[in-house]
Formats: C-alpha cells, structure tokens, sequence
C-alpha cells in the first residue's frame, strides 16, 4: 500500500477566525486514532505542519455549526443595538420571574435616581402622574383637618363662658397646652366598644375586637352587611372613588370606616368622638397592612393565618375618653359666694345713701321759696348750695326724716324774696293785716282776697294791689264787698220785694226806701199769701216797712179753681183740676149741678180761664142712652117686634111679640150695661113669617131628604133637588099652608126619585153600615152600570160584609167585593189577636177599659215576658197593652221539686253513652219526678219542658266528644220516656266539653264531667 | 375560623329565601332585601376535618336580569343556584345569572337547587332534563322548603366543594 497521503480537499483557506486550538494536541491525538485503526501509518508522522488544511477541514466538520452559532452569540453580545433589542424583548418576563424581593432591592437606588432625575427635570409629569392619587388623599385630609378645627371650635365656644371654661382656662395655663385642646379633652366623651377588620374583597370578618361590657350581634353578619352597605352605596349612586363610607351615625353611635387597599376597618364608637381619631385608626390600619400584607392577599376566609391582628385592633377598643366626674367645688363656690356678698352690700349701701342724697335734694327742688344752684357728693360728703327765701321751710328742718347724716351736709343758703304765690300771700298777710271777714287765698297762681270789709283796708289792699302788678302775681280784691248798716238794710228790702213780685196773687207796683224806711204798694188778692208774714225771716224791720195793698181778684187759675171750689161745691165725684192753665171738672154730676157748672163757665169766659165741664156726666141720662141701644138692637132683630116701650123712675118697660126660634131677649140684655134688674119685659109668642123662620119650621116638620136642599130666594123659599113621590106630596101640602100670608114655598124644583136612584141609595145605606163596622176599611166604591163595587180591607176578625147585606134591599147577585185582609188595631181587635196567640193561661182575663187592654190574673213568668214582648210590639202601633196588672203564679211548690230535678246527674263511665247499673235508681227516681212536676205544672196552666244536656271529659278528640255527648242526652232521653214521660217534654242537646262541672286537671274531674244534666223550662 | 362568602341566586320568588329561612343564623330581617338588595345569613357546616361558616349573600331575586346587582358577588367563594321547579323560566333566569358572575369573577363551585319539590303536579322541569345537566358535572338537589328535604344536603356539597 502506498504511503501517499489521501488527496483530502483542504479548504483553500484557512479559517477565518482562528480559534487558538492547540493544533499539536488535535494533530497528536488523530495520529494516535489513526495508529489504532492502522498501526503501518505511524511512520508517516513525523511532524505536524503548522497550517494543515486538512485539520481545519475535521474542525469544520466536528463542530462547525456550533463555531457559526458561538460567532452570532458573540456578534449579538459585542453590537449594543443588537444586544438592547433582545435585552428588551425578554425584561418584562425577566423582572416578573425575579424574586420580588431581590428585584426590589436592585432596582430601589436606580428607581430611587430615576424620580430623582425626573423631578429635578420637570416636575410637573410627576405631579401629572400622581395628581389622581394624592387629590382624593389630599382632599380626606384636608377636609378631616377642617371637621377637626370646627370641633375644636365648637366646643370652645361651648365652653367658653361656663364655670368648666374657667377651670379649664387654669387647666391650660398650668399645662401650658392651648384651651381649644384642653376643651377637647373634657368634651368630648367617646368609647371604642368594637373594631371589625373586613375583608375589602369578600366582605368577610378577619378579626374583631370588643371592649369590656359591649354587646353585638353576630359579627360574621353584620362585617358582610357593612361591606354591602357599602356596595349599595356606591353602586346606588354610581361612586367611583376607592375609598367607602366614612361614617354611619346612629343617635350616640358611630360607625367610622378606614378603607385600606386589603382590609377595611371599621370602628363603633358610642359618643362624641374627637377626628383626630380617624389617624390613630388609620395608622392601626396601616400597620396591619404592612405586617400581613401577604396574608391579608391571600386571604380565603382562613383567619388562622392572621391572628396577630387582634392584638393591634385591641389597641383600638382601648382608646376612649372618660368625663371625669370630679366633685363639686363647694369650697370655690362659697368663696365666690362670699365676695359677691359682700361686694353686693357695699354696692347697695353706697347706691341708697345715694338715693337718699338724691330724694332729699329733689324735696328741696319742689320745695317752693329754695332754689338749689348746685349740689354733688365728694368722699361721702354732700355739698349743697342755693338760694332760699326766709318764709320758706328750712332745709335743715327738712333733713329730718331722709337718713342722710346731717354732719355730712354742707349747705350755703342765700336769702332772697321769692314772688311765688304763697310767699306774697304771707307777706300780704303781714303787711295788710286782713280783718277776720276777708279771706286771702291763691287761686290759678292769683292772689283773690273776698269777703266784706271796710272801705278804708279795701283801699290799703288796693294800694298793696298796684305795687304787686309790678312783677308779682295778680292781687285780686273786686271780690272784697265794702259793708255799711245802711247797705245791708237795703239789701235785705230787696230780697223781701223780689220775694213779694214772685208770689202769684201779689203785684208789686211800687216801692223805695226814705230815710231808713222802706215803703211799698201794690195789689193783693185776698185769697194770696199775706205780705206781712212774708216779712218774717227776712231781717227785715217790721216797724219800718210801710205797705198799701189793694184787693183785687186774680185770674191765674189756681185761684179761679180756688174761688170756684168755693162757690160751686162740687159733689165728691166731681175732680177739678188744673190742665194746662185750663180748669177742668170731671166725674159725675146732677142736671142741676151742671148747669150751675155751665153758668160759671160763661162768667169765666169773659177774661178768666176756660173752665171746661164737658167731662161730667148726669148717670140717668147714661142709663136711658143704654136702654135706647137695647131697644134699637131688639128691633132689628128678626122674629121679635117690639110694641111699646118706656123709662119711668129709673125702671125700664117693655112689651111685644117674639117668635120661639127667635134670639131671647133676655139673652140679648148682656153686654148692654142695661142692669136686667131693672128691666120689665112683656112679651107674646107669634109665629114669624119671615122666610128664615118659615124654613126653619119646614125643615123640622118636613124631614127632607139629603137629596133635597132648601134655600131662600128673594124671599122666596125654594127646594131643590130628588125626593120620593110621597114627600113631595107632603110638601105641597105644606106650600099650600103657606100661601095663605105666608112667604111663597116653591117645590117645582124638586123631581121625582128614579128606580135606579133608590137603589143607589140603598146601596149607599149599605155602604155606611159597612163603614160604621169596625174592623172594615172602604177603601173605593162605585156603581156602574146597574152594578155595585166595592173594595178595601178587612180584618179576618170583622163581621163578614156578605153578612151585613141581608136587610139592605140591595141585590147581593150585583154586589162585587174585593176584601184584603188587614189587623185591626181596633182593641177588640187586638185582643183577639192577642188571645189566639198569647194563649194566656185560664188565670188571665184580658179586658178593653177605655180603649186599653189590660191583662189581669196571674201567669207564670214565662208568660208574662212574653205578654211584655207583646205589649212593646203594640205600643209602636199606638196600642196599649196593659200588663202591669199581672202577678207571677207562685210556683213555690214546684219550685222545690225543679230543684230536686236540676241536681240530679246522670253519670258515664269514660267512652260510655249508656250508663251503668248504679245509675238506674237516679234514672227511676227522675222519672217520678219529672212526671209529678209535668203534672203539677199542668194545673197551673203552664207547660213544663226538660232539656237533658250531655257532657264529656276532654280525654279524645273534640269532635268525638261532641257527638259522645249528645248520643249520652239521647240515651238518658230514652231511658226516661221507657219509665213513661212523655218525649215531647224531653229535648236533648250535647255540650261537648264546654260546660265541665269541674276543671278537668284529674282523675275525678273526668269522671264527673262524663255526665247528663237536666235543666227545666216553664212555657 | 374558616368563613365563605356564598351568593345565593336565583329569578324573582323562587323561594331562596324561605328555602334557607329555617336552617341559617340570622338578625337582618327579610325587609332588607328589598331596600339594600341584599339579606345576609350564616351557616354553619359541620365537615369531618373542619367547620366552616358559610356567609350566605342572598340577593334579592330579579327576573330583571339587568337590574342585578353584580358587586355584591364580588369575593364569593361559591353560589346556590335556586330554581322554582314548578316555573321553568326561572332555569334560564339561574343559568343567565351564573354566566354573568362567572363573567365577571371567574368560576366558581356551585349548586343547583330546584326548589318546591313538594309541588309535584304543577312540577314543570323534566326528569331527563335534569339528568342532562348532571351529567356535565353539576350538583343537582331537589328541595323543598316545605319539608327541607336536601336543603342541608346541598349546603353541606357546597361547604366540601368551596373548602377543596
């Protein structure tokens, strides 16, 4: 074999990057390969050529791919854009499957330089980043913050002005702490009573915490109800924002809510809590978030995992705020007490003894005649200075009575003259010496002297007048008469005149006074007082009055009346009187008075007073004016003709003739004021012919008929109307009479009666029996046709109308009736009714007295109740019913064996409705006497009736022992009619278990409520 | 203590709420279902490892599928799917109901109930329907609130399947 070596292909370059492998070794180690597989070849290698192309071909062929793949990696790694594009593509998944831990850190101080680098930039894509997060944080904050102040606020205004305030404002002083927080601490009283840490996603409890003494419902529930509470809210009104209800108040409850990205809490606090609260639970909250993060993640309703979170709510549940309760400040309050005491009274002293000062000075201001210039107080001194006039009271003086100290008053007077009134008047009193007879007083600020005095004071008062007008007040003395005798003489004459000129019956006409004396004359009339007389009384001289009087007669009309008295006498029953300056006599006089009367009128006529007398009266004259009216109005009367008449002595006659059915003349005397007594009558019967007299008498001896009616025309008596041929007869007879003087009778108006119309005359006979029959009502009735119809009601109990036919002459065959039945009210009527419905017992008797119906006798009770019954019912119909009559049967005897019936029981043993053998006996026994008092009741007109009631015990079901009951009654029912009472007497009914004897609680009480009981009525 | 947020669901008077009324703890009354939307009750399952306390969301029955109020689903571990036997409609009603929570919150362990089993002749579901929807799987009960036939059944299914 040749030793040339293979004509490998070499790559006709070497490797374009030249990895640095150790050649020799590679070269080394395939020789060694290729001795194995051809141990000749060894002597061929004697050296490796330093480029062997062939080596680089094995290289290519070993491992070529990974050299190209080693070449990419290493290109990606040493080109920064290459290498950036495929970092970039794998990070986001790199940095998820990091530990976070690990990440965090690493990337903290880049992350940390990153901010850094972008604030210092441009702080504003930060601010623009973080603006949705910080504002609602920003905004809770602030508006906690401001909720914080206006409590603050709140409750130092509260506190402000209160006794707390002012202790408070020590309390802060000492501590140094501001007030606002010194309030807040007494404020506000809270306590935390529960803390629930919810979970946000699930609403589920993680833990809650109570204080001591807190109840709750189950906390479970109510964490799941707040978190839906919280979901209905936001979703209700469509809220965004992250965070949740803040707070829920309930009157002194509160429930705040602190929404953390895991957990929420929530914290119930009962009273006023401070907001600063809100930090300490957030805070709570946070620090929970930041130790359990991970657990609260991964929370699924396990709390085991997160049970060190108790232990920070509990710090929660501890915060409150007690209200010290301290005692009250007795000590404080005493001392206040004191000092107000005693500053008040020192107040109130100084402030009287000025008051006192101050009344005294206005007493000396209103005093009149002092005029203060000035006065002040100055270190409890008064000072008081002014001027004061001599006469007025003295200012010392009037110190007395104020209690202000007179040594502490200093006072400088002045003297001076006042002109007030008063003062002047005392001066004037000094100066003028008034005599006692003048009277100085003041009057509207005016000085007025009056009374009398002499001329020569007067003139010294007008003096004293004069120099006053000059500035003082007006001295008035016109009021001030100037007395002399001879003035008062005169005077006094003057009165006595004028009284003389007012007495009526004197005329003054002349008088004087001469040399003190007084004259005067005149006339008098002699009926008129007496001038002398008058003097007395009037201070008057009668010695110097000189008179002439002349007599004369006076025509006032009292004196006429006076004179007239006397000259005329007037009989006691004449009055005379004065009427308006008319004399007028009235009453009754004789003729001869009266004329005598007349005359003095006449006299009087010619200038003295009328003098009427057209009032008096002669009484005989007055009596013949009555008997004349008597006897005109018996004139016109008709049926009475008067003859002759006359008065003689007082007495009246009279005689005539009068007609029987005339009026009576004696009758016709009242109201005449004719005295009867003294009226003699004379008076003949005769038969008037006056038409109405004639008719009168026809009418009475004719008996028309109804058909026929009489009337008078234009005197004339006429008749009208239908009559049986028989009466016509009569009164044609009648009118023959008549016609001789008497007034015409015409009867050709009356026609002859027709078959038809006596019939229905009958009928109507019959009509009227019917409707004079009591119980029947006509209500309609008619003929027609020659036939007769009749309808209304009857009552059952009437007599029959077909009945009262027979003897009317009316055909029956052409009667049609139509009756309905009625009840009468009738009382015969009712007591009918009443006895075929009452059926009262044979002791009763019912009677009609008087249109009532009175029942009497006696009845059993029963009976009665039902009589009263009836006569309720009847007295709404107007009927009376009279019961009160009525006496109750005395049932005494029966009374005794009812009792012995209603005691009796029949007993059942339990499930029973026959009773046992010991029961037969009681059952005989009962029949005995069931039968006796039937019997007995009998007699007595009453029904006695038995009503036997079964009973059960409550053992079983109700309805069982209902029908149990009944068919014992019916058992007992017949048992009883086998031992012969009659059935009709027995009824039966079964009370279940309703009406037990005993309270059924044992043994005995079943058996004795397992029974039959008898009750008897009386009908 | 091991807690659960259940939802019940279920159409309009279905009867979830008599259906549970006799077997839960509760303090809220029945008028907050109809003013929150929402009546919270707790039950509590015995299991042989451990106890759990199902915190029943009982949410007010809408036929109105719209008005439903999905948030307070939100963190349920479980739902009870009430249907009212004698109504076929309310089927469809629990079945829409489920796929909205499901929607919203992911699947979940269920049960579903078919309620007024007592009412038999005005029963309106069919028997092979019934087995239809056991055969994907699904916890089917019978219930009755009268009788309480497989309420606590159901609950105690539900306590095992939401605390696998």
């Amino acid at each position: 074999m040749t030793s040339t070596v293979d004509p490998i292909s070499l790559p006709k370059k070497a490797a374009s990057n030249d990895t640095g492998i150790d050649r020799e070794a590679l070269a080394k180690l395939l020789v060694e390969i290729a001795r194995n597989v051809d141990p000749d070849y060894r002597a061929q290698f004697e050296s490796v050529p330093t480029a062997d192309p062939r080596m680089e071909a094995l290289r290519q062929l070993l491992v070529g791919r990974e050299i190209s793949e080693l070449s990419r990696v290493t290109d990606l790694l040493d080109e920064p854009a290459q290498l950036a594009t495929a970092v970039g593509g794998v990070l986001p998944s790199a940095a998820a499957q990091a530990p976070h831990a690990q990440l965090g850190e690493a990337l903290a101080p880049a992350v940390e330089r990153a901010v850094q680098r972008s604030i210092q930039k441009s702080p504003r894509t930060l601010t623009d980043i973080l603006y949705p997060v910080f504002l609602p944080a920003i905004r809770k904050s602030i508006g906690e913050k401001i909720d914080q102040t206006f409590q603050s606020l709140n409750e130092t205004l509260r506190h402000i002005f209160t006794w707390h305030g002012l202790k408070w404002r020590v309390e802060a002083w000492r501590t140094g702490a501001s007030f606002s927080e010194v309030v807040l601490k007494h404020s506000l009283v809270y306590r935390v009573e529960h803390v629930f840490l919810i979970n946000r996603n699930s609403g589920l409890l993680i833990a809650h915490v109570t204080a001591d003494n807190a109840t709750s419902e189950d906390p479970q529930l109510i964490s799941s109800m707040l978190s839906a509470i919280q979901d209905f809210v936001k979703d209700s009104f469509n809220e965004k924002e992250q965070s949740g209800l803040d707070t829920i108040r309930f009157g002194e409850l509160r429930l705040w809510s602190e929404v953390g990205p895991l957990a929420t809490l929530v914290a119930v606090i009962r009273g006023n809590p401070p907001e600063g609260l809100h930090e300490i639970f957030r805070d709570v909250l946070l620090r929970i978030h930041d130790q359990s993060s991970e657990a609260l993640e991964q929370f699924d309703g396990d709390t085991s995992q997160l049970f060190g979170v108790e232990a920070q709510l509990q710090t929660c549940v501890e915060l409150k705020q007690e209200d010290t309760n301290q005692g009250f400040p007795w000590l404080v309050v005493a001392l206040v007490a004191l000092i107000l005491i005693l500053g008040g009274a020192w107040f109130f002293l100084s402030w009287q003894t000025g008051q006192r000062w101050q009344a005294y000075v206005s007493r000396l201001v209103a005093e009149p005649g002092i005029i203060v210039a000035e006065q002040n107080i100055s270190g409890g001194q008064f000072y008081i200075a002014g001027l004061r006039d001599p006469l007025a009271a003295d200012p010392q003086a009037l110190l007395s009575g104020t209690e202000v100290d007179p040594a502490r008053v200093h006072a400088q007077w002045q003297f001076y003259e006042s002109l007030e009134p008063q003062f002047v008047l005392k001066r004037l009193t000094a100066s003028l010496v008034p005599p006692e007879s003048v009277r100085l007083s003041v009057v509207n600020d005016r000085i007025v002297a009056e009374g009398e005095a002499t001329g020569t004071w007067i003139d010294q008062a007008r003096a004293a007048a004069r120099r006053l007008s000059a500035g003082g007040p007006e001295f008035d003395i016109s009021k001030v008469r100037d007395v002399s005798p001879e003035a008062r003489a005169a005077e006094r004459w003057q009165a006595y005149v004028s009284r003389l000129a007012a007495e009526p019956g004197i005329i003054v006409a002349e008088q004087n006074i001469r040399d003190g004396q007084f004259y005067v004359s005149g006339l008098r009339d002699p009926l008129a007082a007496d001038p002398q007389s008058l003097l007395s009384g009037t201070q008057v001289d009668p010695a110097r009055v000189h008179s002439q009087w002349q007599s004369y007669q006076s025509l006032e009309p009292e004196f006429v009346l006076k004179r007239l008295t006397a000259s005329l006498y007037p009989p006691k029953s004449v009055q005379l009187s004065i009427v308006e300056n008319r004399i007028v006599a009235e009453g009754e006089a004789p003729g001869a008075w009266i004329d005598r009367a007349q005359a003095a009128a006449r006299q009087l006529s010619a200038g003295g007073p009328v003098f009427d007398i057209s009032r008096v009266r002669d009484p005989e004259e007055r009596a013949a004016e009555h008997w004349q009216a008597y006897v005109s109005r018996l004139g016109t009367q008709p049926g009475i003709i008067v003859a002759e008449q006359r008065i003689r002595d007082g007495e009246f006659y009279i005689s005539g003739l009068r007609d029987p059915l005339g009026a009576d003349p004696q009758s016709l005397l009242s109201g005449t004021e004719v005295d009867p007594a003294l009226v003699h009558s004379q008076w003949q019967f005769y038969q008037s012919l006056e038409p109405e007299f004639v008719l009168k008498r026809l009418t009475a001896s004719l008996y028309p008929p109804k058909s026929v009616r009489f009337s008078i025309v234009e005197n004339r008596i006429v008749a009208e109307g239908e009559a049986p041929d028989t009466w016509i007869d009569r009164a044609r007879a009648a009118a023959r009479q008549l016609s001789v003087g008497g007034p015409e009778f015409d009867i050709s108006k009356v026609r002859d009666v027709s078959p038809e119309a006596r019939e229905a005359e009958h009928w109507q006979y019959y009509v009227a029996r019917l409707e004079a029959q009591s119980g029947i009502i006509v209500a309609q009735q008619r003929t027609s046709g020659g036939q007769f119809y009749i309808s209304g009601l009857r009552d059952p109990l009437a007599a029959d109308p077909q009945a009262l036919l027979s003897g009317t002459q009316v055909d029956p065959a052409r009667v049609h009736s139509q009756w309905q039945f009625y009840q009468s009210l009738d009382p015969k009527f009712v007591v009918k009714r009443l006895t075929a419905s009452l059926s009262p017992p044979k002791s009763v008797q019912l009677s009609i007295i008087q249109g009532r119906i009175v029942a009497v006798g006696e009845a059993p009770a029963g009976w009665i109740s039902r009589a009263q019954a009836a006569s309720e019912q009847l007295s709404a119909d107007g009927v009376v019913l009279d019961v009160s009559q009525l006496r109750e049967l005395n049932l005494a005897e029966l009374n005794s064996l009812r009792d012995a019936i209603q005691t009796t029981d029949i007993f059942f043993s339990s499930g029973k409705v026959v009773p046992g053998p010991e029961q037969l006996p009681v059952l005989d026994r009962l029949a005995d006497q069931i039968k006796e008092f039937a019997q007995n009741a009998r007699k007595s007109g009453v029904t006695a009736r038995f009503m036997l009631t079964g009973h059960s015990d409550t053992t079983g079901r109700e309805t069982a022992n209902a029908s149990i009951s009944a068919a014992r009654a019916e058992t007992v029912r017949a048992l009883l009619n086998k031992r012969g009472v009659a059935p009709e007497l027995l009824q039966v009914r079964g009370a279940g278990t309703f009406e037990p004897l005993v309270p059924e609680n044992s043994q005995a009480g079943s058996s004795t409520n397992r029974r039959v009981s008898i009750t008897v009525n009386l009908d | 203590m091991l807690q659960k947020k259940i939802c019940m669901l279920g159409g309009f008077s279905v009867g979830k709420t008599s259906l549970v009324r006799r077997y839960v703890q509760s303090i809220f009354s029945e008028t907050y279902l109809t003013t929150v939307g929402v009546k919270i009750d707790k039950k509590n399952v015995v299991l042989p490892d451990k106890t759990v306390d199902l915190i029943l969301w009982d949410l007010a029955g809408e036929d109105d599928i719209g008005s439903f109020r999905v948030s307070y689903v939100r963190g349920a571990t479980g739902l009870v799917l009430v249907v009212d036997g004698t109504r076929a409609a309310t089927l469809a009603v629990a079945l829409t109901l489920r796929e909205r929570v499901e929607a919203e919150f992911g699947a979940m362990p269920f049960v579903l109930l078919f309620n007024k089993s007592d009412l038999a002749d005005r029963w309106a579901i069919s028997d092979s329907e019934i087995d239809e929807l056991r055969q994907r799987g699904w916890q089917i009960y019978l219930t009755s609130a009268l009788s309480g036939e497989h309420v606590d059944d159901a609950f105690r299914q539900l306590a095992l399947m939401v605390t696998k």
